[in-house]
């Protein structure tokens, strides 16, 4: 995997230089004229990306329909504040990851591999391409459900799903496609328009606020509902896209202060649009119909019925727009992932030709994810149920080595953790850890009969 | 050869255009640079030992994460 030495050869000088160098470079070009101009606006829109897409991407199909059904079973009571607080969590880890690829320009999967060893990087592979794949199938089952209200089927999902794919891998440039996924994202303020359509009580809105009352229903309900949301909040995928994009976009230190804007923006358009997604679920609380969230049109029917026509198509659209753009944000973490532990080209500014790993990934696992759709009677509700549940059991290796990285001064030189951020970090992960694993543990016994439901 | 003169020797055999984009990189940004593997780091018995123990626990779980669904699945 290492690039033969450089030396001063003419020959070999020039073959050093590739087209992926001369794409990132136009980009920074750019970004240095911006910053010498003084030209603030411009600098912050040509820097952000990752970290809108990473948090944005997580407000994916299952996530937003576990948020509906999350308001619809238990109203707007602990989630309100609780969605926020998940981002706050999601913003330290996706600082930290963004740190890590503007100072090292190196994405997580190569980083642990080289630094810790081929067994922890290819474990940190495995887990992603297994939870990687669950999400994806989860993501064109979120597509399907949006299609459906719309009276198209599974067919139409997965052809929309890999066109969008395709496309936005044939520009070429990494500059392109972040910005035609950023584009797509925009349309998850979907969300929030539809909870202004379904008229919530603001003041059941503000007294939400204190954390209460909580959700009712039995122990494993609970941790189920714990170990969901933080599934759709923190993902493994989450920090190998925004490390890898923020080193594929050209970032270096002096970008660091607007990758911390480009996050946080991230993360409070993401948390607003969630709650968008609650309020609307909320809307169905004493309708009593049962509503069935991956089942046929789903929630857009059923909201459509009690908010409107306009409610329903919108909720639909918003959930056709969360699962493509997941479908890509997943697919190329996936992608990065394989290119950095093979050891080959793995960028968006590389020709399919130079850098085969990267887009036949890219492609392949969004194919395979589409495939398992089209099985007649394959589990899909089940699939898209667990997605985020297994996300979050495997998340704090992941979590921990990202610690580990952003502590490394040998890497990060002047840019290592602070203190408070190394306090935040470990509770992050001793909070997810727990929760994932109190309800893994406790949904096993009650399957093998050791203790009652 | 330092990371700069590497990156000055890039540069200076590069076609003319391309050279004023290329000082827009970072010398360690380029391609060539990022295949260079970072030196592998000591891992203490202590680290290792929390290392292997909290990816056996999450594969563990994980594994009855896996059970439960196909059992519900039934």
């Amino acid at each position: 995997m290492a690039a033969p030495e450089i030396t001063a050869s003419p020959l070999l000088g020039q073959r050093q230089l590739t087209d992926e160098d001369i794409a990132r470079a136009h980009d920074r070009s750019r970004v240095h004229h911006a910053r010498a101009a003084n030209k603030r606006g411009r600098l912050l829109w040509l820097l952000v990306g990752p970290g809108l897409l990473a948090m944005l991407g997580e407000n994916d199909g299952p996530s937003m329909i576990g948020y509906a059904s999350d308001g619809a079973q238990y109203g707007l009571g602990f989630f309100v504040p609780f969605i926020p607080v998940l981002f706050a969590m999601a913003f330290v880890c996706q600082e930290m990851c963004m740190r890590i690829g503007a100072v090292t320009h190196r994405g997580y999967g190569e980083l642990v591999l080289q630094r810790y060893g081929k067994v922890w990087g290819w474990f940190g592979a495995g887990d992603l391409c297994l939870t990687n794949l669950v999400t994806l199938v989860a993501e064109f089952v979120a597509i399907r459900v949006g299609l459906a209200y719309f009276h198209l089927g599974s067919g139409v999902a997965v052809a929309l799903g890999l066109t969008l794919v395709l496309f936005t891998l044939s520009g070429g440039r990494y500059w392109r496609w972040e910005r035609t996924v950023l584009g797509l994202a925009a349309f998850n303020g979907l969300f929030l328009v539809v909870a202004i359509i379904v008229k919530p009580h603001f003041g059941t809105l503000a007294s939400s606020l204190s954390f209460s009352p909580l959700p009712h229903g039995s122990l494993n309900t609970l941790l189920l509902l714990l170990a969901s949301t933080i599934g759709a909040t923190v993902t493994p995928w989450m920090i190998f896209f925004q490390q890898s994009a923020s080193a594929d976009k050209g970032m270096t230190p002096a970008d660091v202060r607007h990758g911390r804007y480009d996050t946080a923006l991230g993360a409070v358009l993401a948390s607003i649009f969630g709650i968008g997604a609650l309020i609307a679920g909320a809307a169905l609380l004493h309708s009593g119909s049962g509503i069935q969230g991956f089942a046929g049109a789903g929630f857009p029917a059923a909201l459509s019925k009690v908010a409107g026509s306009a409610a329903g198509t919108l909720f639909a659209l918003g959930l056709i727009e969360a699962g493509a753009v997941a479908i890509l944000t997943i697919s190329a973490s996936t992608a990065y992932a394989a290119g950095e532990c093979v050891g080959v080209s793995h960028s968006f500014n590389t020709s399919p030709r130079n850098a085969a790993v990267f887009h036949a990934v890219n492609v392949g696992v969004a194919l395979i994810a589409a495939a398992v759709i089209l099985i007649p009677g394959a589990p899909l509700l089940s699939i898209a149920l667990n997605a985020n549940v297994l996300a979050t059991v495997l998340l704090p290796v992941s979590l921990l080595f990202v610690l580990t990285l952003a502590n490394d001064r040998e890497l990060m030189g002047p840019w290592v953790n602070k203190r408070s951020t190394n306090l935040i970090g470990i509770v992050v992960i001793t909070f997810v850890g727990c929760c994932g694993a109190a309800y893994g543990i406790d949904s096993f016994l009650q399957t093998v009969g050791l203790i009652g439901s | 050869m330092s990371e700069e003169e590497r990156r000055e020797a890039v540069v200076h055999h590069a076609p003319h255009p391309e050279q004023e984009l290329i000082m827009h990189l970072e010398p360690d940004q380029l391609v060539n640079e990022t295949f260079r593997p970072v030196p592998r780091a000591v891992l203490g018995r202590r680290a290792l030992f929390g290392l292997w123990a909290l990816r056996i626990f999450c594969v563990s779980v994980s594994a009855m994460v896996l059970y439960t669904f196909v059992d519900r699945l039934n």
